[in-house]
């Protein structure tokens, strides 16, 4: 990036298959208007994202990273979600505790039908992580 | 005070009636002072065994080690194995049984409580000795008298604790065969979770300050990942080698491998190993500090490893070593886990 062009922070987004996937479908779908920051990777399941998925996605380089599922009671693996939050706490309080930002980090249930709530979402979050500026604490520094 | 001849009658009585096949122990150490683990197998070595502060080590590590060992030497179990175990040991054990690692029937579990008291911090001790190596030591009470090159010098018990130890809440193995010794659990020594407390007074930037100093320094000598009876895994996910190497596995393949972090002692790499592991550890970490005791750069694991399990607790009402026929932290969840910072 040079020096002219202005911080775009780089988000990884983990959606569920089944429901923010196609929440997210539903925003493009229906052109509704939301920042291009955010590179969706669908997981079968909000429970399936594995604490080094998030790390390894701060490592490599993302700026904020985003889990998002379907609303408790609606997984599709009936409990999956259930585990998702859980688990996702305490990765969430862990990032946490060693001082990473608190807005570098974001969970979010998202269903199929909401893409107007999936563009927000990620609204929200870009204008959360601007003044952030570049992730540099958990990136590898490769020379 | 429990009487070092119970332990050893007990180990002497089992294994010349054949009812275990060996005993995990600690014996007086060949450097000194502090005690060493031991595996006796002979009635007459019990006379070796002793049992005082300096038993630091976590002797479940050794129960995985012999399940590993007969794993690759393909063979069954037979007698089972007793371990002396502390309250902390013994919640390793349960912990491990909890996840199928061995079958309660496999372990004799020979419970030494901590009663009023716990192992050493050697680096505590240092500090009162200005330096001199400790020879022998002498535990009775609230003080401890430790012999040196320059002479004697008795030190309050609490002073040289390990902080473990002081903000230990079980001291006593619940799950035992037989116990020796008082149960003294509520001794009022310092309040659980106390170094973790004052930590968290500080702010976002000073956190990170801490944490980037202490991560620089890790050598990757994986010394708590080996000194940790948790740690089981045949392949570890941070190795970054785990992949079958078959006749035909392509070039391709192998250079495309996933590799989670690299094996380079950088700080971003050192982060998340370090952030895997208390992740791992998470609900299943007992508390036996010997991660923290083993580092030779002194980086404080125990923070992070307490943190986990003071979430564990307060969120998800979750005591790791409590129960063996009880689910995982994270294999398990309840209706009302909190779930506000979800948007």
């Amino acid at each position: 990036m040079s020096e002219q062009q202005a911080y775009e922070p780089k988000i990884v987004a983990f959606l569920c298959k089944w429901c923010s996937s196609a929440g997210s479908d539903l925003a493009g779908v229906s052109r509704i208007q939301y920042p291009a920051n955010a590179t969706p990777i669908t997981v079968p399941c909000s429970g399936s994202v594995s604490p080094m998925y998030i790390l390894s996605a701060f490592n490599k380089g993302a700026d904020g990273v985003l889990v998002s599922g379907c609303h408790i009671g609606d997984c599709h693996y009936m409990e999956g979600n259930f585990l998702a939050r859980r688990k996702i706490h305490l990765v969430k309080e862990l990032l946490q505790f060693i001082g990473v930002e608190e807005n570098r980090f974001r969970m979010s249930w998202v269903s199929a039908a909401e893409g107007a709530k999936y563009a927000e979402v990620v609204k929200e979050f870009v204008e959360d992580l601007r003044p952030l500026g570049p992730q540099e604490k958990l990136k590898a520094q490769r020379t | 005070m429990i009487n070092i001849q119970d332990i050893r009658d007990t180990a002497r009585d089992m294994l010349a009636k054949g009812e275990v096949r060996a005993v995990i122990g600690w014996r007086a150490g060949s450097r000194g002072m502090p005690a060493e683990p031991a595996v006796i197998t002979a009635p007459e070595q019990a006379d070796e065994l002793v049992w005082d502060p300096t038993c630091y080590h976590n002797l479940a590590l050794h129960l995985v080690e012999d399940r590993k060992f007969l794993a690759h030497a393909r063979k069954t179990s037979g007698a089972p194995i007793a371990i002396v175990a502390k309250g902390c040991d013994a919640r390793a054990v349960v912990v491990l049984m909890q996840e199928n690692y061995f079958k309660r029937e496999d372990v004799y579990i020979i419970g030494v409580s901590c009663e009023g008291s716990g192992v050493l911090a050697e680096w505590k001790l240092a500090r009162h000795l200005n330096g001199a190596v400790p020879t022998a030591a002498a535990f009775a009470g609230d003080e401890f008298t430790f012999a040196t090159a320059a002479g004697e010098k008795r030190v309050p018990a609490r002073d040289v604790m390990a902080d473990r130890c002081l903000e230990c809440r079980s001291p006593f193995p619940k799950e035992h065969n037989v116990a020796l010794g008082e149960d003294k659990t509520g001794r009022d020594l310092a309040a659980p979770f106390a170094a973790l407390a004052r930590f968290e007074t500080r702010s976002e930037g000073e956190r990170w300050e801490f944490w980037q100093r202490q991560f620089e320094r890790c050598i990757r000598c994986f010394a708590c990942r080996s000194v940790c009876p948790m740690c089981y895994c045949e392949e570890c996910v941070v190795d970054s080698i785990n992949i079958a190497v078959a006749p035909d596995t392509t070039a391709e393949e192998k250079a495309n491998r996933i590799r989670w972090i690299e094996r380079s002692a950088t700080r971003s790499e050192n982060i998340t190993y370090h952030m895997t592991r208390a992740m791992h550890l998470a609900g299943r970490c007992v508390d036996c500090g010997e991660c923290e005791r083993v580092c030779p750069v002194n980086i404080p694991l125990r923070l992070l490893n307490n943190k986990m399990e003071r979430e564990a607790r307060e969120r998800f009402g979750y005591e790791p070593g409590a129960s063996i026929g009880g689910p995982s932290l994270v294999a398990s969840f309840r209706d009302d886990d909190p779930g506000d910072f979800i948007r």
